[in-house]
């Protein structure tokens, strides 16, 4: 049993521990919440492309499973997507990201590039509805282009470099 | 003869006439300028994101290095790695005599050659597998059987590949001064005979290159390529 100094010092360490724990949470970055959230939303992307085109690689693909609920992913994500680059939010914010300072340098061309790939993504379900694996696999690479297009402009070729995903 | 004895015997202006013999056969020499050619468009592609002929460079660096391994195998005498590979005490022995400029030429790969070509066909098919499972964040151009992992993992195979082909870059490197040091401290021209095929020598019967027939490479080469196709189709056929 701890005697009535050990509590004190007890309390003492843990005052201390909770203290410093504040000073943490206060120094990180107010924009690395964000810039995380839409890390993880953009590797979500990535993995339900992915998903689709995998199984369209299938003899027999898992259209109602598989590609539907990823064509969702992609929609209901790709919908916000122009949100997720809020001014503050690029290298300056001190939180690691490959976001390139041209995203608000350029904010006419990136809200472009982010809305065409809006419009093909929109494009997936009616051509999923048709049971077509080769039309479907031609838009999920026209979507993919998409992508690209804005990646090769707007991210930094650090991201090849480092392992983050 | 051995390499290893043939090392330090002699010296090289004695053993040397102006004779030229067959040392590379056609297979060989062509194996090893595609996969230079491969590896350099691997290499500019991957560094400019242009992976659709990055996918097909790769898809070559493949073929040549299974090709070479088969070569090694059932190919030229020069080209087996029984008439080449030695162990560690060879090596020792050759390295030894490295600084001298008298050794004669090896007929082949020497002893620390073995090594080099070792390491790289080792090297070029890990690049090349990690590239296999690679996966590409905008879907386009994944590794064909990228699709028996996840993204997450995809992404971290895109990444060893990219460490590891740094790695390549680096034994490439000592390859190249190797080949520099040969030609300036030992007068040991190592390209012309890899362009041509022969290399000025004594003409020394056992020293003779025991040239295997083309049949055979073709025919390795068809069950290659049947394979590398059937990479490339994801196995989904």
């Amino acid at each position: 049993m701890l005697s009535v100094s050990g509590l004190c010092r007890l309390a003492g360490a843990a005052l201390v521990f909770s203290l410093s724990m504040s000073v943490i949470v206060e120094a990180a970055p107010p924009q690395s919440g964000l810039i995380k959230s839409r890390q993880d939303k953009l590797r979500d992307m990535g993995g339900a492309l992915k998903a689709i085109d995998d199984e369209l690689k299938k003899g027999s693909p898992d259209w109602d499973n598989v590609i539907l609920p990823n064509i969702d992913t992609l929609q209901g994500r790709s919908g916000y997507l122009l949100t997720w680059f809020p001014k503050g939010s690029g290298p300056e914010s001190g939180v690691k990201t490959y976001a390139l300072p041209g995203i608000w340098l350029k904010g006419d061309d990136f809200t472009k590039l982010g809305k065409a790939m809006q419009v093909e993504v929109a494009k997936l379900k009616p051509v999923a509805a048709s049971r077509n694996a080769g039309a479907l696999k031609e838009e999920s690479f026209t979507v993919g282009k998409t992508c690209k297009a804005c990646h090769d402009s707007y991210r930094s070729p650090d991201y090849e470099k480092e392992n983050d995903d | 003869m051995s390499v290893s004895d043939t090392i330090g015997k002699g010296n090289s202006a004695s053993q040397e006439s102006a004779g030229p013999l067959k040392v590379w056969d056609l297979p060989t020499r062509l194996m090893h300028w595609v996969l230079v050619a491969s590896i350099a468009i691997c290499w500019w592609t991957g560094l400019h994101n242009q992976l659709e002929y990055h996918l097909y460079s790769g898809y070559v660096a493949l073929w040549i290095v299974l090709m070479r391994l088969y070569w090694g195998v059932v190919g030229s005498s020069t080209a087996r790695f029984s008439n080449f590979v030695r162990g560690p005490k060879a090596m020792l022995d050759y390295a030894r005599t490295l600084h001298r400029r008298d050794t004669p030429h090896v007929h082949g790969h020497n002893a620390l050659g073995a090594i080099s070509v070792l390491l790289m066909l080792g090297m070029v098919l890990a690049v090349v597998v990690l590239g296999l499972f690679a996966v590409d964040v905008d879907g386009l151009y994944s590794g064909p059987l990228s699709t028996y992992v996840s993204f997450h993992d995809g992404r971290h195979l895109a990444h060893l590949h990219y460490r590891v082909f740094n790695y390549l870059l680096v034994v490439i490197a000592l390859h190249l001064l190797a080949v520099v040091f040969y030609y300036v401290h030992k007068r040991h021209n190592l390209v012309f005979p890899m362009i041509s095929g022969h290399r000025k020598a004594v003409a020394d019967i056992q020293d003779e290159m025991q040239v295997a027939p083309l049949w055979r490479f073709l025919a390795g080469a068809v069950v290659v390529s049947a394979f590398v196709w059937a990479v490339t189709t994801s196995f989904y056929f």
